[in-house]
């Protein structure tokens, strides 16, 4: 009993030790993924183009923050319509809050009227891991070069308040922006915030 | 709807009912200070019974939840967020920042948040104005409060709360109070972290990957580090913890994605028994220091650990390393026999002086070095393959003179004449300094506790502790050329001499092809083509000086050749030297066991942790291939059939901290054993709190095997293991 916690500190080493977080500057690792419409979308393919890596889980408070606002929406239009590649990823495993079969989650699209180039469907969190995604939402920004030049939070108002989004800083087109520009990032590394990733195994 | 409640007067009273049940419009009606949500009540708790002018008291926001849900502590974490307070006051009162007392860690799969389940109170500090004045003979403290409240899902959560007092004028003569609410807050306000003593600190040390926190004052050998900054460690990685002779040693690993290294590692540190500090801790050298071996602090820490330093100096003249030293003492000594005593005396003297001048540039560049953050232990020096080389040089070339190429300034056959005097002072100088240099891989026996307190503390320590082992190796020199007896025991000066003087070229030759062998695990064998050419060259410039003894044309000629030589080396090490990082077991043969049987594996401070978690001691070889001690007893203790054979019985996970190239995690982890350098042994028992065994630097099949059996027997799994 006593072993306990010290045998789980353990396996959370191994896991920690396993996962290949991304590192801001690094280049973005690699993926292949399905979307909700079964296509698949391996990174690399898209070197010459910005993506954004969206987590998402529409149960979340604070994703709902950003869609029921209409803001996450506009952000995926914006971006999108600047030939910036913008993929949505489910990692909550099968039975917990978020996770949606391709067919559900194709009519929450159109319900909501997102506009992402996809959303990916990761129930195993495969990618997520390697990622080390945190949070619902938690946001990366990959340059032409494949390199990862922002990871975190969405924005600089960590709460679930939709009167906030108005004078909020936003990070993710901060970076796109100031990439785009050629000027390097100014902020390209925070906390996520919102719900934790609801990852199989997590409870 | 009007239409519809006039045609049914019973459906408007139904939905007035229904109005009133609801529990926002019930709240805002008529806020309570008590309000259940979803999974969790949240009440205001305001003990004082009056409100009066220049009161001070302590209000609480207390959070009671279901089981399994939680809420935030100040920084949630990987994921979450704390709850806030927003105040609605009469004038004149105030409240202070809402202060949280120590959280749990939240696994959450690879996420860690910090937070608290069952119950949780909040204290909130509250100041009523000297000036209040109340308009109204009551006053209303309300809040707005939010939260988030998580267990598999996260649901946000809002509640505006409100409780009256009395407003009086003045202070009353028996101020009454809630204890019920009092004793609450009280029992979280006991919690709450303390600034750290001002007799104790809190300092941190950066490595690539992690840091080390070292707190002094809070001995124990079980402690959580939480971090009030975000993004600045990593949250869900464990913490190993180690307990020093004054305090607590944790290793935090880095935020993967950290910019730059903090200012301060500000957070709490939560002890076994609950107690928690405030630490705001500074960038610093970490102190060493262990429960068993390292002396401890004080007065009689640093005699103790000077007393160590020279007995141990005095021990080293007869350490491998030192061997071919001792032939030019020797030498040396020969040669101080010709002169009168004084003479002698003052040889020994300058002698000493080279050993202590030697000895204070080496500790001055260590500390200036790990002032500014390097990882560095004692024989760095000889973990920079360019310091190698010139080594290997200096020595080749010296016994390219002894073998009788030319004649230096150490030569026996030119006593006499100031000049040859001044020359031979520089000899015993330069001898000196050479016996230092040499002596530095090998760290005798009592010098790792002595070196590790050394470092560990203030600069004059440092130097006054490495002083005394300057003054210790000097010793038995200094003391023969003080005692009369010993010259009328040795020979006349005669042709013996220059047979003397060939055979030691021998020793040095010895030691430059062990210098070369360390050089190329270092650099690599391409670098080591530069240092074989160096030696042609120094060869060529000995030729000049040999053929053409004291013409200008040819000692210009051999300083060319000398330039060349040292230039070639240092260049091939930055051209072609292998980055350091690789540099492991695998690439150190002569520090590794023989493939068949060997149960060594590389050493990771993760894998020492994972190790006694899994219930397993372990046996840690910290070694260098530059360390000829090491490699001794690695041959002739822990080779041994007896030795390997019980090692593998006794179910201990076998270790090797390659510590040929510079490491900043076996820097650490010999830093929190107390120890500065290598060899070191030592036998971590499985139990994570319990210190480390750390073995004598020379070590007997006897001390290895005594060691494991004093190791506490933990699951007898293995019914093999039954033989012994």
């Amino acid at each position: 009993m006593r072993r306990l916690p010290i045998l789980t500190a353990a396996v959370l080493a191994a896991l920690s030790l396993s996962a290949h977080a991304a590192k801001v500057g690094d280049p973005a690792p690699d993926f292949t993924a399905a979307d909700s419409h079964g296509q698949t979308h391996k990174l690399s393919e898209y070197r010459g183009k910005y993506v954004v890596l969206e987590w998402t889980n529409n149960g979340c408070p604070y994703t709902r923050k950003h869609y029921n606002s209409g803001n996450m929406q506009n952000l995926q239009k914006e971006w999108t319509g600047k030939g910036v590649v913008w993929l949505t990823v489910l990692s909550s495993s099968p039975g917990a809050q978020g996770y949606m079969t391709a067919s559900d989650e194709n009519a929450y699209i159109a319900k909501v009227h997102a506009d992402p180039t996809a959303a990916l469907l990761d129930p195993t969190g495969t990618l997520g891991h390697e990622y080390d995604a945190r949070t619902t939402p938690d946001m990366y920004v990959i340059d032409p070069n494949g390199k990862l030049i922002y990871a975190g939070a969405i924005d600089d108002h960590p709460n679930d308040d939709p009167s906030d989004i108005p004078h909020s800083k936003n990070y993710v087109s901060a970076a796109l922006t100031e990439a785009m520009a050629g000027q390097p990032v100014q902020v390209s590394y925070t906390r996520p915030y919102g719900c934790s990733v609801k990852y199989q195994g997590a409870d | 709807m009007p239409r519809l409640l006039r045609r049914s007067p019973l459906l408007a009273l139904l939905s007035l009912a229904l109005l009133v049940l609801m529990p926002e419009h019930r709240a805002k009606a008529e806020p309570s200070f008590s309000v259940t949500a979803p999974h969790l009540t949240v009440s205001l708790l305001v003990p004082p019974a009056e409100i009066y002018p220049g009161q001070t008291f302590t209000a609480g926001l207390d959070f009671r939840l279901e089981q399994g849900w939680h809420v935030y502590w100040i920084n949630a974490g990987d994921s979450g967020e704390p709850p806030a307070i927003t105040w609605k006051l009469p004038s004149g009162i105030t409240a202070g920042a809402m202060q949280f007392p120590p959280p749990k860690r939240l696994p959450l799969g690879p996420l860690m948040d910090f937070g608290y389940e069952n119950e949780v109170v909040f204290p909130i500090p509250m100041r009523v104005a000297a000036d209040f004045h109340p308009s109204q003979p009551e006053a209303t403290l309300a809040a707005h409060i939010t939260w988030l409240v998580c267990r598999a899902v996260c649901i946000p959560g809002k509640a505006d709360l409100a409780l009256t007092r009395s407003a009086l004028a003045t202070a009353p003569a028996s101020p009454t109070s809630d204890s019920t609410a009092q004793s609450l807050i009280a029992r979280f306000q006991a919690q709450l972290p303390k600034p750290l003593p001002s007799s104790d600190t809190a300092i941190f040390s950066s490595t690539p990957k992690s840091f080390l926190l070292n707190v002094t004052g809070t001995k124990n050998a079980s402690a959580q580090f939480f971090p009030l900054d975000e993004t600045v460690i990593a949250n869900a990685a464990p913490q190993p913890p180690v307990a020093t002779s004054k305090g607590v040693q944790l290793t935090l690993t880095k935020d993967e994605n950290l910019q730059a290294p903090p200012q301060k590692l500000n957070g709490l540190l939560e002890l076994a028994d609950g107690t928690a500090y405030e630490i705001h801790a500074t960038p610093g050298i970490i102190a060493a220091a262990t429960t068993n071996t390292a002396p401890s602090g004080g007065s009689s820490g640093f005699l103790g650990a000077a007393g160590l330093a020279f007995i141990g100096g005095i021990l080293l003249n007869l350490m491998p390393c030192v061997f071919p030293v001792l032939f030019i003492k020797g030498l040396a000594l020969v040669q101080s026999s010709q002169h009168e005593r004084h003479r002698l005396r003052a040889h020994g003297w300058v002698y000493t002086l080279g050993i202590l001048v030697s000895f204070w540039v080496v500790v001055a560049v260590l500390i200036v070095l790990r002032a500014a953050g390097r990882q560095l232990g004692w024989g760095f020096q000889f973990q920079s393959p360019t310091f190698l080389a010139l080594m290997a040089m200096l020595l080749f070339f010296l016994g390219l003179a002894l073998a009788g190429q030319f004649e230096i300034g150490l030569s026996l056959t030119s006593a006499g004449g100031s000049l040859a005097q001044k020359q031979g002072y520089a000899g015993s100088f330069f001898t000196g300094v050479l016996a230092m240099v040499v002596a530095t891989p090998c760290t005798a026996p009592f010098m790792g506790a002595a070196i590790g307190y050394a470092l560990a503390h203030s600069a004059w320590v440092s130097f006054a502790v490495f002083s005394a082992l300057a003054l210790g190796l000097a010793l038995p020199y200094l003391a023969l050329s003080y005692f009369p007896g010993w010259a009328r025991v040795l020979p006349k000066p005669g042709a013996w001499m220059e047979v003397l003087k060939q055979a030691v070229s021998i020793p040095i030759f010895a030691t430059v092809i062990w210098l070369v062998w360390v050089f190329t695990q270092l650099a690599g064998t391409t670098a080591l083509m530069g240092l074989l050419a160096a030696f042609l060259l120094l060869a060529i410039a000995g030729w000049f000086l040999g053929r053409w003894p004291g013409k200008a044309g040819a000692t210009t000629m051999a300083v060319v050749f000398l330039s060349g030589a040292i230039a070639t080396p240092i260049w091939s090490v930055r051209t072609f030297g292998v980055p350091p990082q690789p540099v492991s077991a695998q690439s150190a043969p002569g520090s590794q066991l023989p493939a068949p049987g060997s149960a060594w594996e590389p050493f990771t401070p993760t894998l020492l942790a994972q190790s006694r978690a899994q219930g397993k001691p372990v046996f840690v070889d910290f070694t260098a291939s530059w360390c000829l001690s090491c490699q001794v007893n690695e041959r002739l203790i822990l080779r041994r059939a007896d030795v390997e054979q019980r090692l593998r019985d006794s179910g201990a996970v076998l270790l090797r901290a390659d510590w040929t190239n510079q490491d900043p995690d076996i820097t650490q982890t010999l830093a929190a054993l107390g120890r500065s350098g290598v060899p070191t042994y030592a036998l971590y028992p499985a139990d994570p709190s319990a210190p480390a065994h750390v073995l004598p630097e020379v070590l007997t099949p006897g001390i290895v095997l005594d060691a494991l059996a004093a190791l506490p027997k933990p699951q007898q799994q293995t019914a093999a293991a039954g033989t012994e």
